[in-house]
């Protein structure tokens, strides 16, 4: 067990496209295991980019980038996908629950792709949708729920782990502010219930209040870093 | 606004090069089949005109009787009927020679006359003869064909052999003519003889074939017609000869109603291809389309923008079309040439191939008339499109309406209405209107494939998820939430199966029955023929030589048969002259109806006649009516006495005492001996002793009755190639059209694959599920296609064979091919899928979970 969960290095990103764009900058940042990260900035400035990398869906320009103490880049692409699976949970602000699947077959699919039994991994779904508190709504499929119901489903497949991480990119963009602060609500739970370290990426004061770390992004940079007693 | 429309549509086109390329391709493939195999049938049926043609000269009338020929004496009632101005004699001759594989086309003409019928230019005549006096006292001398001569560098004086009703004979090369006109058909196969040299040499006696008729200047054809039909008498036809091409040309229907059935089957895949296509297009761009409409542009612009980019893509699909049918017409020629000489036995020049601008531009038509249907509903769709729910995100896309209740209703009754129609149609209803009931099936089936889909999702989901777990559940999913874009690939598969699976049974059930025939009629422990094609006009055994087989020690008994054809009705029916008493004997079973000793009794004293079945189908005969049959001394009126099932010809077949057939044709010739042999005599050890006893008088093909029975299945094989290579394209165009679905599923799945990887799906396991999808996708084809071709075999063995040819068939089912067809379906979906699946694995994770 390391007790640095995420550890960013000097980590660069440069997009080569039509036009040269640097969305980070020499970004280095450790998180501790347990502690809640929210970064913040405007538009446009790499957070999205940043998430991509710590999560290995994106390679870092260059920069190193370790989690839980491996290096992603010495990894194959095929171990770094069974650690996102594995140890790490992912939100969207846009849910991005897979479509022809019901509820609690989206939530069970992580499981069923190492292996699990398709009974045992709809049991353990059908309890972690319960823990998130929709219990009744797990054989609906996503175009039949509320963006809530969406979410919260979302977040029950990001648990379904255990994972010692949570990435959320805005995950409360797409909701009313009342729906999202029960997601806020929820993702607490979860913190004070098995001590997850998340990154929480948003544009939303109190998204940003519930967690004791705060980070500012501006052109690829990290502009500040507080820290603070969650409120 | 058009113009902004029209730089959108551009902007997606080099995007989406490949569903382009696709679309495009899908087009060009049903325009070229289409072209490709109209101008393939017209060159054919123009050559074979052509050959008629040329044969005939200037002959503005030929009469002719069937196969047996009829006497020189009817010369002279032609001559002197008013009205004529030339009438030339022929025989006919087709024989083996030395010169190798083909056989020539050996003309017995009058060579002391001036030839001018068959010259089309005084000044330059093609067929010449430099010394007829010589020419025609010596009876060896034959002229041949430049093209021939120069083939095989035969010269003047040489020396060819070629095979006789006696034996073989000796022909020496006294003249060559030029290869254009009488000497252009068969490939310049062509030989000519002078008529009594010809005679004599092929043992034809007094016969000729054929009365080649000039009318005079300004004389009436048809009055002249009706005056020879009246002089020369009932057995002998005048035709004009452009009519007797007609007749030729029924004789390859069969053929040319699959060219026919084959380009329709080529055009509906090709539409499907288009729809697909234009569906993915609408579904790739559904958010395009939803901004479009939330900044104002109307439904009618988008529909407009979609339909016109289906003019566009289907004139220049077309354009492609047209220039593949072309090359693919070529390369089908030489294939056509070769099988209609091994099924009918000559060679011939493989015809000239002619751009026909009429043809093309119905291409052409075609080819935009169905871009634009194959759009329409896409079209219809992306207008009708709700803007509000396409903007929100992609789990707010509904999935499609499965089941148009009106739809499958359609379906069903159109299946059924076809079922009906194969059922109570009465003989004698138009085969094209016949046809119809297929394609009632095959359409009200592919009405039905939304169903179907849903259903095998349902079965399926279970299935997979044993086997393979969360990636086939998803992969099942995934096929029945958008049967749209499911049923045409679903849809090729079917019908690809069901042209295998149905073609394959039709045969199967005609070998089984000719089988079956074979052993009823013709019991026969030694078959003799003296050709190997089952046409006639060629050698046959000499009265003598049949006499000396049918009279070795082992044999029990001997049945000498004359093959000919008679008209009736306009129809060639086969005649079939037999020593009656003898056939009873060697195959006493050979009945359906009728009592075979009293049958034996009559026939054999020529009083009486035996008919097929399908000849009673067609021409509504029953047991006991008396049957008129045309010979060149009259007609002749006898009671059907007996029936059965025989397969000979699809016009009908009628058996009749060989005395009798003597006595009114004229022929003492044979084609066939039927043999039983003495008890304990080696079926084997006869053969190679009766093939020593001809070998060197003449060729023969001696057969035991179990090597007939193969042979005959060949012949059957060899007839329906053309269906095999249906079959061939229908498979392939299924695989281009799963290819092209896979390839679509994947593009329009980027996000929801992109998800599944962010989540920790394994490349490994994106190809498993799209490799999955395919293969669910091909089981429920492959369903489909059993159903359906199981419906498809019960139109062809009733309606194709019954209706159309009168023949009874079993109904067989191909299982065993069925069987074959479920790991071919499988290991193409496989290939099919494997880019696809590739593709998909290669995706970039990052990118397709982005927010646009
Ligand atoms: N695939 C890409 N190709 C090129 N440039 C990219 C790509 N992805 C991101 N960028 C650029 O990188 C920069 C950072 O993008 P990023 O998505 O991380 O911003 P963000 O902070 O998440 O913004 P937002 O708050 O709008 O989501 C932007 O300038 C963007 O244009
Ligand atoms: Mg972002």
């Amino acid at each position: 067990m390391n007790e640095i969960i995420v550890s960013l290095e000097n980590v660069c990103k440069i997009f080569d496209g039509a036009a040269r764009v640097t969305a980070l900058d020499g970004v280095g940042l450790e998180v501790p295991r347990g502690q809640r990260v929210s970064v913040m900035g405007p538009s446009g400035s790499g957070k999205s980019t940043l998430l991509n990398i710590v999560c290995g869906l994106d390679v870092p320009t260059s920069g190193r980038v370790l989690i839980n103490g491996s290096d992603l880049a010495a990894m194959s692409d095929d171990d770094r996908t069974r650690l996102r699976r594995e140890q790490i949970g992912m939100i969207f602000q846009t849910f991005n629950l897979m479509p022809t699947l019901n509820g609690v077959e989206n939530v069970a699919l992580p499981l069923r792709l190492c292996g699990m039994s398709g009974n045992e991994a709809a049991d353990r779904a059908a309890a972690m949708l319960e823990r998130v508190g929709l219990s009744g709504r797990g054989s609906h499929r996503p175009d039949e729920m509320s963006g809530g119901e969406r979410q919260r489903v979302a977040i029950a497949r990001a648990l379904i782990f255990d994972p010692p991480l949570l990435l959320a990119d805005e995950p409360t963009g797409n909701l009313d502010s009342a729906t999202g602060d029960e997601i806020l609500k929820l993702l607490e739970d979860v913190h004070n219930e098995f001590g997850t370290s998340m990154i929480l990426v948003t544009h939303n004061e109190n998204a940003a209040a519930i967690c004791e770390r705060r980070i500012d992004l501006l052109d690829g940079r990290i502009v500040s870093d507080t820290l603070r007693s969650p409120k | 606004m058009i113009s902004a429309l029209a730089m959108i549509v551009l902007r997606d086109w080099g995007c989406h090069k490949l569903r382009l390329g696709l679309t495009t391709a899908g087009i060009a493939l049903g325009v070229a089949a289409f072209f490709a195999i109209q101008t393939t049938n017209e060159a054919l049926v123009g050559s074979l005109n052509g050959t008629i043609e040329k044969l005939a000269g200037k002959a503005t009338l030929q009469a002719a009787a069937g196969n047996a020929g009829f006497s020189f004496d009817a010369i002279k009632a032609v001559r002197s009927t008013p009205g004529v101005k030339i009438a030339e004699p022929v025989t006919e001759t087709l024989a083996a020679t030395t010169l190798g594989e083909t056989r020539l086309l050996i003309l017995g003409l009058d060579t002391a006359s001036d030839l001018q019928l068959y010259n089309t230019a005084a000044e330059r005549p093609e067929l010449v003869i430099k010394n007829p006096l010589v020419f025609s006292s010596r009876k060896d001398s034959v002229a041949i064909t430049t093209k021939l001569a120069d083939r095989f560098g035969i010269k003047d004086g040489d020396r060819i052999t070629v095979e006789t009703s006696s034996g073989p004979a000796v022909l020496t090369i006294r003249g060559l003519f030029t290869a254009s006109g009488i000497g252009d058909v068969y490939d310049g196969n062509v030989a000519v003889m002078d008529i009594y040299s010809a005679q004599a040499t092929f043992g034809r006696g007094n016969r000729i074939d054929r009365i080649d008729i000039s009318t005079a200047d300004g004389a009436d054809v048809d009055a002249v017609q009706a005056e020879l039909v009246a002089r020369l008498g009932p057995g002998i036809d005048v035709v004009r000869p452009d009519l007797r091409g007609k007749s030729l040309e029924n004789s390859v229907t069969t053929m040319h109603a699959g060219f026919t059935i084959l380009s329709i089957v080529a055009l509906m895949i090709g539409v499907f291809i288009i729809f697909n296509s234009f569906t993915i297009s609408v579904n790739q761009r559904w958010k395009d389309i939803a901004i479009l409409r939330s900044i104002g542009v109307e439904r009618r612009g988008i529909k407009l923008m979609f339909l016109s980019e289906a003019v566009i893509l289907g004139a220049i699909g077309s354009c492609l079309g047209i220039a593949a049918g072309l090359a693919i017409s070529m390369a089908a020629m030489g294939l056509v040439t070769r099988i209609t000489a091994t099924v009918y036995g000559i060679a011939s020049a493989t015809p000239e191939l002619r751009f026909e601008p009429g043809y093309a531009a119905a291409a052409f038509a075609i080819g935009i008339v169905s871009s634009v249907i194959a759009a329409w509903v896409p079209a219809r769709a992306a207008a009708s499109l709700d803007p509000a729910a396409a903007l929100r995100n992609i789990e707010t896309r509904r999935s499609e309406p499965r089941m148009n209740r009106l739809r499958l209703a359609a379906g069903a009754a159109l299946v059924a209405a076809g079922l009906l129609g194969v059922k109570f149609t009465p003989p004698g209803i138009d085969s094209y209107v016949q046809s119809t009931y297929s394609f009632m099936i095959q359409f009200g089936m592919i009405m039905l494939l939304p169903a179907i889909i849903t259903v095998g999702g349902l079965v399926l989901r279970p299935v997979m998820d044993r086997l393979f777990g969360a990636e086939g559940v998803i992969a099942v999913e995934t096929m029945a939430r958008s049967p749209r874009r499911t049923a045409a690939t679903v849809g090729a598969i079917m019908i690809g199966l069901t042209f295998a699976i149905s073609n394959a049974s039709l045969i199967q059930s005609l070998k089984m029955a000719i089988d079956h025939s074979l052993d009823k009629a013709l019991a026969a422990d030694i078959v003799i023929t003296s050709s190997e094609q089952l046409s006639s006009r060629s050698n046959h055994f000499s009265e003598a030589v049949a006499a000396s087989i049918a009279s070795m020690d082992e044999v029990e008994a001997a049945d000498q048969i004359r093959i000919t054809t008679t008209r009736m009705n306009d129809r060639e029916v086969a005649l079939l002259a037999h020593d009656m008493s003898e056939f009873f004997r060697i195959s006493p079973d050979l009945l359906d109806s009728g009592d075979p000793a009293r049958a034996r009794e009559l026939t054999s004293r020529g009083e009486g006649v035996i008919i097929s079945n399908n000849l009673a189908f067609r021409s509504n005969l029953k047991l006991g009516d008396s049957l008129t049959i045309r010979s060149p001394k009259g007609d002749v009126e006898l009671p059907i006495v007996g029936m059965l099932d025989y397969y000979r010809s699809e016009h009908g077949t009628i058996f009749l005492e060989r005395a009798l057939y003597r006595q009114y044709w004229d022929d003492p010739d044979v084609d066939y001996i039927f043999i039983d042999l003495k008890p304990g005599v080696d079926r084997q050890a006869f053969k190679a002793k009766a093939a020593a006893a001809i070998a060197g008088t003449r060729r023969a093909f001696i057969y035991t009755h179990e090597e007939y029975k193969q042979f005959a299945g060949g012949v059957i094989d060899r007839f329906f190639l053309l269906m095999y290579m249906q079959t061939i394209i229908a498979i392939a165009v299924a695989a281009i059209g799963l290819v092209n679905t896979m390839l679509i599923s994947v593009a329009e799945r980027k996000r929801e694959l992109g998800i599944f990887r962010a989540i920790g799906g394994l490349r490994r396991q994106v190809v498993k599920m799209v490799l999955l999808e395919a293969a669910a996708i091909s089981m429920v084809g492959f369903a489909a296609g059993a159903l359906t071709s199981l419906l498809n075999t019960y139109f062809l063995i009733n309606t194709a064979a019954k209706v159309v040819a009168g023949f009874r068939l079993p109904f067989h089912f191909s299982f065993w091919l069925l069987g074959l067809a479920i790991p071919a379906v499988i290991v193409m979906a496989m290939i099919s899928a494997w880019l696809p699946a590739r593709n998909a694995a290669r995706l970039e994770v990052a990118d397709a979970i982005g927010y646009e």
